[in-house]
């Protein structure tokens, strides 16, 4: 493999019945359907908003929430230097076949804006830069099949910015409510 | 039901409130801004959306939204006002 | 190593070539127009979409339809093939080589196949539509699509800058492109982000964005054989932190963007011809990009926004906006923005309202969208062809 310009600090994967921290699994449940606010629930995050994210926000969030935990230093201090670079292959489509839905019966037309908003797939990266006061670049990259050396060169790319020193990044899909998976690394630039 | 028991849980819905219940709603209290439950702009459209639908009102655009949606108060004496469904 | 741009194409309701494009600007033809009820939407719209049979049209003369895995094409996948197969015509260039990536930008593609009865689940991912827009062409590299909300065509001339400045390709095929759907007017009119009247800018009574249909595409390279004119020196993009559906009030991720590209690229302020902005006339993005442009100290630049003539072209616009300002410079000229009349931001900028003439040969893009994300580049003319 390619020799890169970075090192990984920590890497979560949350599938839907398991989280991973580091390769180690740190959760793991039968409860498909509330996987997700079980986490947010034993994690105690105290964010509403949560309730409001799409499936793909959730679990980006989630992960993030735990990955960033993992790296112990003082959070929600505003960063310049980090940038949130994601891949994805099915874009918001589980929100989009929602909004779809939402927009069918036009005699009685009542579309969801809060719906609409999340049919953007990179609206993910904007809450975890919400939540965590990152000014850095955010970024999403969609491709028909994972690549994990497209990845980590498009994190490579993005520490080409001389004001980027670290990124978090990696895989994100949800193809449906119960079908989802996060695979998330905090990338830092060698020094 | 009373207006504003319907309006808080048709809210609660509508915003996808989920740790909220209609008591932890005060009547009185601003729904936007740091206090209070803390609603912001797309949360304003998704009113204007909940009025229409099921009072029958337009709104057309959120700074008017914003005065009538100040409290659940202001909510409910508008909608027993201006309802036509 | 420079980055320079090879070719290009816009194919939209104003015309299928650059140069028809660029003529129909410099006459102040607009391409906007009134819709009621269309697709039977229980609302009135301003927009600019394309007559379909002239496209069909221009799409049979063009296109080996027998080389397509479809018979039927999409609206979406026809322009964004016709846009490629325009700028690829016009390069001297292999598109089978493995040195050539193509980066697809666009926010929903082919989304409307979702409301049909028995549509292929696969024919909606973003990254099948690309795909067979670089097999079309005998090309087995994996693209990339960005889909970055409406700053994407200008991230993904960002990311096409770096894949070569990296070393890792020669070529890349920058592609924007979007159409209008239900889905996308209905999205947009639930934001109450609509007007129903051409879009003024800036402008103190502006209410509200229109959309529009289009596709633009720029072939960058690192090879320059002394034919290239335009440089993509420098970009960035910056979040704001601050909502997922609402600017900052202060600018500050269009303002970082700004800064990076002003104090990495080497130019200097006085050196800028000017900038061309998002401009989309919702009272808030034209509020937000003052503030940011008079606080990066550009409130002396001339400033203009193309949405009056296409709409907001949404994946398109970071693409078909940088050709159309690459396009008016290499005429020594600035574009007015169309429908802007009186200024009504707080932030001191200077929108042009009328043609310019300049001598100054670089610009500065700008744009910022959903998510809080914004994005900058300048670009610069190397000589005069």
């Amino acid at each position: 493999m390619k020799e890169r310009n970075f090192l990984i600090k920590h890497s979560v994967k949350i599938e839907p019945n398991k989280v991973s921290l580091d390769g180690i699994d740190v959760l793991l449940s039968e409860r498909y359907n509330t996987f997700l606010s079980d986490i947010y629930h034993e994690k105690r995050l105290a964010y509403p908003k949560f309730f409001k994210m799409d499936i793909l926000c959730k679990v980006g969030f989630l992960a993030t929430e735990i990955l960033l935990e993992a790296e112990n230093i003082e959070r929600f201090v505003p960063r310049r230097d980090r940038s949130i670079i994601f891949c994805n292959k099915s874009s918001s489509v589980s929100t989009d076949l929602k909004f779809t839905h939402d927009i069918l019966d036009l005699d009685n037309f009542y579309p969801k804006p809060s719906l609409f908003v999340y049919t953007l797939p990179n609206i993910v990266t904007g809450e975890i830069a919400i939540r965590n006061k990152y000014f850095g670049e955010t970024n999403l990259f969609v491709m028909n099949d994972r690549d994990d050396n497209v990845i980590s060169e498009l994190v490579e790319h993005a520490l080409m910015d001389e004001e980027i020193n670290s990124v978090v990044g990696g895989w994100i899909d949800a193809e449906s409510e119960n079908d989802y998976e996060a695979d998330l690394c905090i990338f830092e630039i060698k020094q | 039901m009373e207006l504003i028991e319907e309006l808080k849980l048709k809210m609660i819905e509508a915003l996808n409130l989920e740790d909220l219940k209609p008591e932890d709603i005060d009547n009185d209290a601003p729904l936007f801004g740091d206090e209070g439950i803390g609603l912001d702009s797309i949360d304003v459209l998704e009113l204007i959306v909940l009025m229409e639908r099921n009072y029958g009102i337009k709104i057309s655009d959120s700074k008017t939204g914003k005065h009538i949606f100040s409290s659940v108060r202001t909510m409910a004496d508008f909608v027993a006002e201006n309802r036509t469904k | 190593m420079r980055v320079v741009k090879v070719s290009d194409s816009i194919i939209s309701p104003l015309g299928f070539s650059v140069e028809e494009n660029f003529d129909s600007l410099l006459r102040g033809g607009s391409a906007l127009r009134k819709y009621n009820r269309l697709w039977g939407l229980p609302f009135e719209f301003m927009a600019s979409i394309f007559d379909e049979e002239e496209l069909n049209n221009y799409f049979i003369e063009n296109i080996d339809i027998t080389k397509l895995p479809h018979s039927n094409c999409t609206k979406f996948e026809k322009i964004a093939l016709l846009s490629a197969f325009k700028a690829i015509s016009s390069a001297n260039i292999d598109p089978k080589s493995h040195r050539i990536l193509f980066i697809l930008s666009s926010t929903k593609g082919n989304i409307e196949l979702l409301s049909t009865s028995n549509f292929d689940p696969n024919r909606v991912l973003l990254g099948n539509t690309a795909q067979m827009i670089a097999r079309y062409f005998g090309n087995t590299n994996k693209p990339i699509v960005v889909s970055n909300a409406c700053i994407s065509g200008l991230c993904a001339q960002i990311e096409a800058m770096r894949f070569l400045k990296s070393g890792s390709y020669d070529f890349c095929v920058v592609i924007g492109a979007d159409v209008l759907s239900p889905f996308i007017v209905s999205g947009f009119n639930s934001l109450k982000a609509l007007s129903t009247e051409p879009c003024k800018p800036f402008s103190i009574n502006r209410n509200g964005l229109n959309l529009g249909e289009a596709a633009a595409t720029i072939i960058y390279s690192t090879v320059d054989d002394g034919k290239n004119n335009w440089e993509i020196v420098c970009g960035a993009t910056r979040n704001d932190a601050n909502h997922i559906s609402g600017p900052s009030r202060t600018g500050d991720g269009s303002l970082s963007a700004l800064n990076y590209v002003l104090q990495y690229s080497g130019c200097k302020i006085a050196d800028i011809a000017f900038a061309n902005v998002h401009g989309t006339a919702t009272p808030y993005n034209d509020e937000m990009e003052s503030i940011a442009l008079e606080r990066a100290g550009l409130s002396d630049l001339p400033i203009n926004s193309l949405k009056g003539f296409y709409g907001h072209t949404l994946g398109a616009a970071g693409v078909l906006e940088v050709i159309l300002s690459m396009c008016s410079l290499d005429k020594g000229k600035i574009l007015p923005t169309h429908g802007f009349d009186s200024l009504g931001v707080s932030g001191n900028i200077n929108v042009i309202s009328t043609l310019q003439e300049t001598n100054k040969h670089s610009f500065l893009k700008l744009l910022s969208g959903f998510g809080g994300c914004n994005s900058s580049a300048i670009f610069t003319k190397l000589r005069k062809l």
